[in-house]
């Protein structure tokens, strides 16, 4: 081979790869809206975006796969937790994760903050990417069916929604505040004060580890109901 | 004397720097390591978090590699230019900003303050004064080469290199609001970095390197290198579309990532071929064993950490399963460490003894360095690969939970930590040596080809 042969194969090589390139990319720019929904993109998701950079998630969380790889993946995080959860990881990691082996650091996130955070989030677990990650796909099916049978939606659904990161109910969920039978035979308060209690723990028993639920008094209402559904009578156990 | 120019002087600083920094990544990494192996409690983890770890971590590393290019460079420049630097000030000023800029940004991370985007945490006024510290550096170059009387190939390939470098950065200084086009454009800097401008300069300054101490005729080096870098091109640049499976792009980027990134290793098969080649068709004797246990064991450590465990997991139906796992993790290191470590320890290998006056240097340190960190490294890169593996394997075939393949995979951790102690004992020997290199007692064989008769 000559010199001059060399020097061809460079300038051919790299050019031909650097124009199909360029044209990819200027595709990739005409295809973006279609894939990531950006008629979505509001402000509010751009300050969620703000968010996720200024508390660094990104170098423990991947998402779309890419980042640290110590936490979960955050790219289909909306349909896997839900938005209380979400809300009540950030701002109170040290007492959701108090079992687990890996601990979150407590950021100090404020409430509009975690808002965007979750808006974020909710935006990103839309990107069509080709069903990525595999683990996560199965909560995504899951809640796009709750959502287009909203007459189907079973109570269950909607307390483990809202529940289901801290309290167990037959077996599904995540233990940390115990399982939601159980509480239901040992607590002796009414409606009213349970739908206070979840939205504001400390006023009912302060020193509680619970934190503030972000639900409104209506959902709080229908969970209460739920609850207190769940006692057994005496009459039934002798 | 052992340097031509003067001005070659510059670089050990750069060298010495880089080497320190090596030492804190390490540790940096060990302490990583005990983050997945064991509970932390959590008043440590909010106040020093795996995220602000692994920014050091990681920054590190890029700023150790890019000090060395750049020492590496301006060692290299003024024999090939056959000239002093264009200025020596500029090249201490740029130094200066560069570390201070670094030193800010360590201090910074620590306090939280960070533009959150994974390798590219710095913020944007620092992001500039590093553009700063790259436009000097390639004035610097580029003068030195205008002003040059001779013009070699791998002149204009190193200058290329480097400007293309820089360039790269400038892609991952703005706030995308968009998160899959500011993916886009993170890849321009992280994968035609490593892929791409660092394969330029890595070819160029293993040529010259390959060049000085074999005495193979010029013509022969800078044919192969040409060829070397037109494929790393060719292939680099659109196999960049490996990272875009999953992010939210067109269905063609599952062909053309896939089959340009499959194709990736041929350059590297190249370079083992060429290096090969030239050391058997030397002209001068072996004068430092060392200085060639480090040229082979780039070449073939590139091949494998780079080439062979990237194309494992480079293929889409793999890259489903695989993709942001400890598997990725595993090539990493084995990349990183191989093509890139193993080049800045090369230049430092061939040039620091040189700039200390020495011809034929004591090495018996030195290997156990060589041999301890090498082997360590590939441990390291197993114990990740197996719980990647572990990983993909319960997480996402049989699927059945984060934790449950997170807390299986702890034990591999412990094993990581042992075997990271090792690797830091092995750095802190090379170091150690590299620093305090002394001449050998048994006499140099004297050189066949002197570098004059071959610019």
């Amino acid at each position: 081979m000559t010199g001059k042969t060399a020097r061809l194969i460079f300038w051919v090589g790299t050019l031909t790869s650097a124009a199909i390139f360029l044209w990819q990319t200027y595709d990739f720019h005409m295809q973006t809206p279609k894939f990531t929904h950006t008629d979505k993109l509001t402000e509010q998701v751009v300050a969620g975006k703000k968010v996720w950079h200024k508390y660094n998630c990104n170098d423990c969380h991947t998402i779309l796969g890419f980042g640290g790889y110590y936490a979960p993946d955050m790219t289909k995080a909306f349909y896997r937790l839900g938005e209380n959860n979400i809300a009540s990881i950030v701002q109170h990691p040290d007492v959701m994760y108090k079992n687990s082996f890996r601990k979150m650091p407590q950021l100090n996130v404020s409430e509009t903050e975690t808002r965007q955070l979750v808006s974020f989030l909710r935006w990103v677990g839309d990107i069509e990417n080709r069903h990525w990650p595999p683990q996560d796909e199965k909560f995504v099916q899951a809640y796009k069916l709750r959502e287009s049978q909203p007459q189907k939606l079973d109570k269950v659904h909607l307390v483990l929604q809202a529940c289901g990161g801290c309290h167990t109910f037959e077996n599904q969920g995540r233990n940390v505040g115990g399982d939601l039978t159980t509480i239901a035979n040992r607590i002796t308060y009414d409606r009213q004060t349970l739908i206070n209690y979840m939205i504001n723990p400390q006023s009912v028993r302060p020193g509680v580890a619970m934190p503030p639920q972000d639900v409104s008094p209506q959902t709080a209402a229908i969970i209460a109901d739920f609850i207190l559904s769940l006692k057994s009578t005496k009459e039934v156990s002798k | 004397m052992l340097i031509e120019y003067q001005s070659q002087r510059v670089s050990l600083w750069y060298f010495r720097l880089a080497l320190v920094l090596f030492i804190l990544q390490v540790i940096l990494g060990l302490w990583l390591s005990i983050n997945y192996a064991f509970t932390l409690p959590q008043d440590l983890v909010n106040v020093f978090p795996f995220s602000t770890a692994r920014a050091l971590h990681t920054n590190l590393l890029v700023a150790w590699m890019l000090l060395g290019f750049m020492g590496g460079t301006y060692y290299i420049l003024p024999p090939e230019c056959a000239r002093d630097l264009f200025s020596e000030k500029l090249a201490y000023l740029q130094l200066i900003i560069f570390v201070g800029t670094a030193v800010t940004a360590v201090v910074g991370f620590l306090f939280g303050w960070t533009q959150g985007k994974p390798l590219l945490e710095i913020p944007l006024p620092l992001d500039w004064l590093i553009v700063v510290a790259a436009l000097i550096f390639i004035a610097n170059v580029a003068m030195t080469i205008i002003k040059a009387e001779v013009r070699t190939a791998l002149q204009w390939m190193l200058l290329g290199g480097v400007t293309f470098l820089a360039l790269m950065y400038l892609f991952g200084m703005p706030f995308y609001q968009n998160l899959n086009t500011d993916y886009y454009y993170w890849w321009w800097v992280i994968h035609l970095w490593v892929e791409g401008a660092w394969e330029v300069v890595t070819a160029s300054i293993v040529a010259y390197i390959i060049m000085r101490v074999t005495g193979v005729d010029r013509k022969v080096v800078e044919k192969w290198l040409y060829v070397e870098t037109g494929l790393f091109l060719f292939t680099g640049i659109v196999g960049t579309g490996h990272h875009y499976y999953w992010i939210g792009a067109p269905d063609y980027w599952l062909w053309w990532g896939g089959i340009f990134s499959a194709l990736e290793p041929l350059p590297i098969v190249l370079m083992v071929v060429d290096t090969w080649m030239h050391v058997r068709e030397r002209r001068n004797p072996i004068v430092n064993p060392l200085t060639w246990y480090y040229i082979i064991g780039l070449a073939i450590y590139h091949l494998v950490g780079a080439g062979l465990w990237g194309f494992m997991h480079t293929l889409p139906p793999i890259n489903y399963y695989t993709h942001g796992s400890q598997v990725t993790v595993s090539h990493g290191h084995l990349a990183f460490f191989g093509a890139y470590a193993l080049l800045n320890l090369t230049i430092f290998y061939f040039a620091m003894p040189r700039l200390k006056g020495i011809n034929k240097y004591n090495d018996r340190l030195g290997k156990w360095g060589f041999w301890i960190t090498t082997i360590g490294m590939f441990i390291l890169g197993l114990v990740f690969g197996i719980a990647g593996i572990l990983q993909t394997y319960l997480e996402r075939f049989l699927d059945i939970g984060y934790s449950t393949a997170h807390l299986t995979m702890m034990f591999w951790f412990r094993v990581a930590f042992g075997v990271g102690l090792v690797f830091l004992a092995g750095v802190v020997i090379t170091v150690y040596h590299l620093f305090t290199i002394k001449p050998s007692s048994i006499p140099a064989p004297e050189p066949v080809v002197t570098p004059a008769s071959n610019i």
